[in-house]
């Protein structure tokens, strides 16, 4: 057990908090012998919000936070039960993303809505991506997010006092003097050694994707918590909608996250060396081919999303290497993944929230490369009751209100594993769907235009079936078989990389009415689906995009060099012309 | 006029700088927000604003004797439009219609150039001095525009031939005309003639007065009344059902709906089109509540044959819950975002 380090380690480091939390009298916590980290200092303690700040703020947690984080602010509201991560739990005064030292409570004053200085405040305005927090800014003003912080911390903080001096410090972050070291490729060099030397790796995994440790870890109340995907940072928790700025993630383990096994790295890393890491973090995360960072949606915080995958011309064969030339000089694209909770069972955690999708096509075959992010690779080890293909089987699926222990939380990296798997669905007669074309219904509109589903499973098999209905089983297609083909598939640090390939399809030769015909230069409408084995997913319990468009490249017609040069020539002759007139009119005038 | 007209070329400066600014990068773009819901109005404040800064930037210049030549006003003028509807509206705007928008501005720009033979003439004048040429730099100008002029049409012609995927933009019926009535566990419900039997008073009789009075408040934040709270231990009969709505909400809805009932859920950026926003005031605030009522219980498979594109997740809820929980969910989603729904008279 390689990862065994880090989990005692962190089980330790949680233990200690819970011994100081429980004497409570210590004081001053972590640096009371004043040993205070680089980078950090000594601060005060905000004063006691006024009473009517509480008042107030008592109306905003009942209008909007009571439904998930409860009457109580035990984290136990109406919706806590179908969420991971589970929503906050206040009362013990735990709070992740802070400026204070590993232990210590978070900033907040509620006469100081200022950046970097009011972590709850910044917390509430930004939301914690990946998370089922939204972004309160636009929502509520200013003064109600400091109103309902008030009430938070007063009165829903309970084992702990923000304003006791006895029991309390803040020693605060310096972040707004510390100046970010340039990631240059030495820095990030010596950042890319550091996160080996520092044991990140352990639970971050090799390549930074959360795969290192992803089954043992465990958050302050029990429950299991994954470290996290470096090349997402969009779903930093931390993040703040501005998720390629490296401050916050060099703030992140300045600081350590509270009542995670994410411990604080001030100790025994230099200021310098923080930022080798943030930096070598920083350029991990997902990016443009030129190396800018992803574009981001500011309404989701997610990268900005284009609903049209090209597929480019090969000349031959397809490779079947994802490291050839011909896959490597693809653009990919971002395919977003919701939860399908529309049939039983329903799946409200979707492990998979985005996939990367290339392809490639020659005269007969088009294949798609899928990349996708899963920490666990996994092929089924129980067999699934209720057969794949059904929909609305009739088994209990997450009950709304089940208390701690029967909620999703709890039942994370406890379910059956299935396998993992990835699939795509394509509508047969798009072109005879009225516009504009997509089939009715996420699984076919009906059993005249029906959709071609292929599945990929871990397990190595490769499938087609064919949906003809939102509450239809999916049929198997036993004689389409032979012409689908694996060229691929490998699950490396936390990445699976699958490459299938298909017919093209042909109105001419091939059942038309069966198969769907990828026509040059036309949009059909294709749709992805993901699953997680660990996860519990299999049949529809799985991760779904929304419509997207497979576009095959067309080559540049003749006619694009032809005519250009035939209207510039065209211009010309204008030009001469308009000169013309304009010449012997004036000569006319001053005849 | 002077101290008034330097205050909006103030304004105007300092609207440009924030807008270019923002646009490159060096200010955090989300600097001044277009606010959900109020954006129409912010964007004709800001182009209310814009517009007195220019007519200020350009007072100021004729007064310092800089005075700024028509043509290039009108050319500026038109450019800015292109470039903040490019740029600061937000989501953004397709091709299409920003072509649309351009070509009407471009119209109104030369109705603005054109108003009397004086203006026009002004503004005509920099292009016939160009044709002219009659100085040598000018004659310069004018080769250069020469060459390039057919060569940027040339390219921008070979650009709009060579193939491209863009995404094909779809229209959608946001609400369709609903049936007269629908049947949902085996009970027949007439549009016209349902009443949600949870929007009742004390008494327990249908009162929308009662539940009318009882709803959040409109304004920022959207914040219950301070003394109908539906988490009150005691609370009765509408804000009773209004907490055990907002239960059923939470534990099915937000997903896609949002935590703030405004369609940006936790899975609501992998759809498309997004999840509804309720507090948006042209969703449920238009409709009546058995609406709402037929939406939900058959969601996106009992859209009638001309919302297309179809293309919904929503699931007809009839599936999973109750008739009582749909009801409870319909009037939670009145309460939470402070609207009365419509009724028939």
């Amino acid at each position: 057990m390689k990862n065994s380090f880090s989990l005692k380690a962190g089980a330790l480091l949680t233990t200690a908090f819970g011994i100081i939390l429980v004497s409570g009298s210590t004081g001053g916590l972590a640096f009371a012998q004043g040993t205070i980290p680089a980078g950090f200092k000594t601060g005060a303690l905000a004063p006691e919000p006024s009473a009517d700040m509480i008042e107030a703020g008592k109306r905003v947690y009942f209008t909007k936070c009571v439904w998930c984080h409860g009457v109580d602010g035990a984290g136990d509201g109406p919706g806590a039960d179908r969420l991971w991560p589970r929503p906050r739990n206040f009362n013990q005064g735990t709070f992740k993303i802070r400026h204070t030292a590993s232990g210590e409570l978070p900033l907040f004053d509620a006469k100081k809505p200022t950046p970097g200085q009011n972590d709850l405040f910044e917390t509430v305005t930004h939301g914690l991506p990946g998370s089922a927090m939204p972004s309160w800014e636009g929502i509520l003003t200013e003064e109600q997010r400091l109103q309902v912080l008030s009430f938070v911390t007063t009165q829903l903080v309970k084992d702990r006092k923000f304003t006791d001096k006895q029991s309390e410090s803040q020693t605060i972050l310096q972040l707004g003097d510390l100046t970010p070291i340039a990631p240059t490729e030495e820095s990030l060099k010596k950042g890319a050694e550091l996160v080996i030397e520092k044991k990140c790796v352990e639970c971050h995994g090799a390549d930074g994707r959360g795969d290192g440790n992803a089954f043992n870890l465990k958050d302050d109340w029990g429950f299991s918590i994954q470290p996290a995907n470096w090349h997402k940072c969009w779903n930093f928790r931390g993040s703040r909608q501005d998720p390629y700025n490296v401050k916050n993630i060099f703030r992140t383990f300045s600081t350590g996250v509270n009542g995670t096994p994410m411990p604080s790295f001030a100790d025994n890393t230099t200021v310098e060396e923080r930022w080798h890491i943030a930096n070598w973090v920083n350029f991990l995360c997902e990016r443009e081919a030129d190396g800018k960072p992803l574009a981001i949606d500011p309404s989701a915080d997610k990268p900005k999303i284009n609903f049209v995958v090209s597929s480019g011309l090969a000349v031959g064969e397809i490779s079947a290497d994802p490291e050839h030339e011909s896959w490597k000089n693809r653009a990919r694209r971002y395919v977003a993944m919701g939860g399908q909770i529309t049939h039983k069972p329903r799946n409200f955690v979707n492990r998979i929230d985005d996939i990367w999708v290339k392809s490639l096509y020659n005269d007969t075959h088009i294949a798609f490369m899928f990349q996708w992010d899963d920490r666990t690779k996994s092929v089924a080890e129980g067999k699934l009751p209720w057969a794949p293909t059904s929909v609305n089987v009739d088994i209990k699926e997450q009950e709304p209100k089940t208390g701690e222990e029967g909620s999703i939380a709890s039942h994370q990296n406890n379910y059956t594993v299935y396998n993992d798997a990835i699939a795509m669905e394509t509508a047969v007669k798009w072109k005879e769907l009225p516009s504009p074309i997509k089939p009715r219904y996420l699984f076919g509109s009906n059993e005249q235009f029906p959709v071609d589903i292929v599945k990929w499973e871990a397990d190595g098999s490769l499938r087609a079936f064919k949906g003809t209905g939102w509450d239809k089983d999916f049929e198997e297609r036993l004689n389409y078989e032979e012409n689908i083909k694996i060229l691929f598939s490998e699950w490396k640090n936390g990445r699976w990389t699958v490459i299938v390939q298909r017919p093209m399809g042909d109105k001419k030769e091939q059942e038309y009415d069966e198969d769907t015909f990828f026509e040059m230069g036309q949009y059909i409408p294709t749709v992805f689906f993901a699953w997680d084995g660990h996860n519990g997913d299999a049949g529809r319990k799985m991760a779904v995009s929304a419509f997207y468009y497979t576009f095959l490249e067309p080559p540049t017609p003749r006619e694009a060099y032809i005519y250009p040069v035939v209207i510039t020539f065209g211009v010309v002759l204008l030009e001469g012309w308009v000169l013309t007139r304009r010449s012997n009119k004036r000569k006319g005038k001053a005849l | 006029m002077k101290a008034l007209m330097s205050v909006a070329a103030l304004i105007g400066a300092a609207g440009i700088l924030l807008l270019a600014a923002m646009t490159v990068g060096i200010v955090p773009s989300n600097t001044v927000r277009l606010l959900e819901g109020y954006m129409p109005v912010q964007v004709v404040f800001e182009l209310i604003l814009f517009v007195a800064g220019f007519t200020g930037i350009s007072y100021m210049m004729a007064a310092m004797g800089m005075a700024f030549p028509r043509f290039w006003q009108g050319i500026l003028m038109w450019t800015f439009v292109i470039l903040y509807l490019k740029f600061r509206i937000y989501p953004p705007i397709p091709f299409s219609v920003r072509a649309m928008y351009g070509a009407v501005s471009l119209v109104c720009v030369f109705m603005w150039v054109s108003a009397n033979e004086e203006d026009w003439k002004k503004f005509k004048q920099p292009i016939m001095n160009v044709l002219d040429a009659k100085t040598g730099g000018i004659r310069i100008l004018r080769y250069a525009y020469l060459i390039i002029l057919p060569l940027l049409i040339g390219g921008f012609s070979y650009n709009a031939m060579v193939p491209k995927s863009e995404e094909p933009i779809e229209l959608r019926t946001v609400h369709p005309a609903p049936p007269a009535s629908t049947k949902v566990h085996g009970k027949t419900y007439t549009l016209q003639t349902s009443q949600n039997p949870y929007r009742v008073n004390l008494e327990g009789k249908y009162d929308q007065d009662y539940s009318n009075a009882m709803t959040v408040e409109q304004g920022m934040g959207r914040l219950m009344k301070p003394n109908a709270n539906p988490w009150d231990k005691d609370a009765q009969g509408y804000l009773k059902y209004v907490r055990e709505g907002g239960e059923i909400f939470y534990q099915n809805c937000h997903f896609c709906h949002g935590d703030n009932l405004n369609g940006r859920g936790l899975h609501a950026f992998a759809f498309n089109p997004i999840p509804a926003n309720f507090t948006d005031p042209g969703t449920i605030a238009q409709l009546q509540e058995t609406f709402i009522f037929w939406r939900v219980s058959k969601g996106g498979i009992g859209l009638p044959n001309e919302a297309a594109p179809w293309a919904s997740v929503m699931p007809p809820w009839e599936q999973h819950l109750t008739v009582d929980e749909i009801w409870k969910v319909v009037l939670f989603e009145y309460w939470h975002t402070g609207y009365y729904p419509r009724t028939w008279d």
